[in-house]
């Protein structure tokens, strides 16, 4: 089985990671029509430009959809089961969908489509050499009660 | 959703195969949890059974279908190596398409047969599909999710944040349908239930003697919630294959033939990337199905009974609306109580128990399981069935195969 970290010499994926590592989140971004292509691919599927830069978004969001790892079915989350894990809607535009880790959440309270925003943490595994940023998302908290907000 | 159909997908350019294409046996090797036997091996049992179904002996057999995509399966040199050493002729011509097995190919094998048996180039071709993943889970060989886990993007944007395997997959496609259509665990619970219902009544079937009913269902702990360990297919070890000929040719053969009358394919532009696909809770059977039902000149309403890739309940319940059963979100509905059952007075389902609690053959035995209840033979008889439909899943891409009987 293979481990769960990153490949940062993946060249298409590179530059997401490098911009976890500045704690930003980066996807790239059509410079000709301003479309942003999730997952990276090599043309724009909206006008067929090729350039397309990696760009920071704000790191808000809606909770698309998640579900609750009750017992890890991947070794290397053994240890962090349960954990919640799903896609998060940018709020730049919706379709881009990155697949995070919920954190910082009772499992019980998410809502789909609850505003969430990134938080960037270390993240390992046992046995596996390395250390990376990792964007993950939180519910919001409510700026009085810090409560999440729905 | 306001994703339209044509935003995410697209039909699969098929020859028109109506009435072009007979299946005139099939079989099955034994299901089994780990059996410790060799794939190729199991599908030689399945080819064996098939044939001798159709009254025919392993030397009429001119033309084989495998699954390129996996290995261990029986291809063109285990196919010679195993029937020369039964005494046939070990250079004989052979018609050969690794495009077949099971999977969407199951559905789809019978366009690229009927292209041979129309040239002449086969007279007699064998689609087969085997799998030991039950064996090979044990020796640590290798898992449904490999293929998965070993696609870069995958293993770069998904695995660090433990989006995977498919369980996990599928319990996010199924919050975000609940949350759209308000589809409930009763529902999908439903479907789990109907499929073991028929296992229990197919003595072949790997969950045969383990009864369960929503009330079962329902007090199992979650695996991956919203799914609990019964909302997924098992995976054991098994094998089946069906024998495609001309129907003029299967008129004299031992069994009823069963026509092929419509067949589709579907596509998902987002590719294996599910996360990303446009309309997040369908499947591409959206734009499977209705060339299939066109082809056959059939509308849904004409299906006797239909059988599913059902890697999950929620893969059963969006299929079910994608081919237009139902309208899209009205599943859940459809599906409940007995309406799944072979004698439910609704839509008959996996009359064999399916992925869930028949076997983890990936498809090929829902087909072996239509042509059986269009004959007649099944264990949980659809009465006087006439038209029977299989469904093909793997994410990216459906296949819809329409068999009609012979003589209806
Ligand atoms: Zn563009």
């Amino acid at each position: 089985m293979k481990g769960a970290l990153p490949d940062l010499s993946f060249e298409p994926t590179r530059a997401f990671w490098e911009a976890a590592a500045r704690e930003e989140l980066a996807v790239p971004r059509c410079a000709s029509c301003g479309r942003w292509v999730w997952y990276p691919r090599e043309r724009c599927p909206d006008c067929e430009a090729d350039e397309m830069p990696w760009t920071p978004l704000s790191g808000r969001g809606t909770l698309f959809s998640w579900a609750s790892v009750e017992r890890a079915l991947f070794k290397p989350f053994a240890e962090r089961a349960p954990y919640v894990t799903g896609l998060v809607a940018v709020e730049e535009d919706p379709r881009v969908r990155i697949v995070t880790t919920v954190v910082d959440c009772d499992p019980g309270a998410l809502r789909v489509d609850m505003p969430v925003e990134v938080v960037f943490r270390e993240l390992s595994f046992p046995g596996e050499d390395g250390v990376v940023t990792a964007p993950f998302f939180r519910p919001v908290p409510h700026p009085a009660t810090g409560e999440a907000l729905r | 959703m306001v994703a339209s159909q044509a935003s995410w997908g697209r039909p699969g350019r098929l020859d028109d195969v109506s009435g072009r294409v007979a299946i005139a046996g099939v079989g099955e090797s034994q299901h089994s949890q780990a059996s410790g036997r060799d794939p190729v091996d199991i599908a030689v049992e399945a080819v064996e059974a098939a044939l001798d179904d159709a009254g025919l002996a392993p030397a009429d057999v001119d033309g084989l279908m495998w699954s390129g995509g996996l290995p261990g399966q029986l291809d063109e040199a285990a196919f010679r190596r195993h029937f020369a050493a039964r005494g046939g002729d070990p250079d004989r011509a052979l018609w050969t398409s690794a495009q077949g097995g099971g999977m969407v190919w199951a559905g789809t094998a019978p366009v690229r047969a009927a292209r041979a048996l129309a040239s002449g180039r086969a007279r007699v071709i064998v689609n087969v599909f085997s799998t030991a993943w039950a064996t090979q889970r044990e020796a640590g060989e290798g898992s449904p999710g490999d293929a998965h886990s070993s696609e870069r993007f995958k293993a770069n944007l998904e695995l660090p944040f433990g989006w995977f395997p498919q369980p996990v997959y599928f319990a996010t496609i199924a919050r975000r349908h609940m949350h759209e259509y308000g589809t409930t665990p009763e529902q999908l619970g439903a479907i789990a239930v109907s499929c073991r219902r028929h296992a229990n009544r197919h003595p072949g079937a790997v969950m045969h003697g383990k009864p369960l009913d929503l009330d079962a269902y329902l007090a199992r702990p979650m695996l991956v919630e919203p799914l609990r360990v019964e909302d997924c297919c098992l995976i054991s070890d098994g094998g089946a294959a069906y024998v495609m000929t001309t129907p003029e040719h299967a008129r004299d053969l031992r069994k009823p033939p069963v026509q092929v009358a419509g067949v589709g394919e579907g596509h998902s532009d987002s590719g294996v990337f599910w996360s990303q696909q446009g309309d997040f809770t369908a499947t591409p059977q959206v734009f499977s199905a209705p060339q299939a039902f066109e082809m056959a000149g059939i509308a849904p309403t004409d299906v006797d009974l239909l059988t599913l890739y059902d890697p999950f309940t929620i893969v059963a319940l969006m299929q079910i609306e994608d081919m237009g059963f139902c309208a899209k979100g009205e599943g859940g509905a459809f599906v409940e109580g007995s309406r799944l059952h072979h004698d439910g007075g609704g839509l008959p389902y996996n009359t064999h128990g399916g992925l869930l609690s028949h076997a983890y053959v990936l498809g090929i035995a829902h087909v072996v399981e239509v042509v059986r209840q269009l004959r007649g033979e099944a264990h949980a008889q659809v009465p006087d069935a006439k038209i029977g439909v299989y469904g093909g899943y793997t994410g990216h891409m459906a296949s819809t195969l329409v068999l009609r009987r012979a003589d209806a």
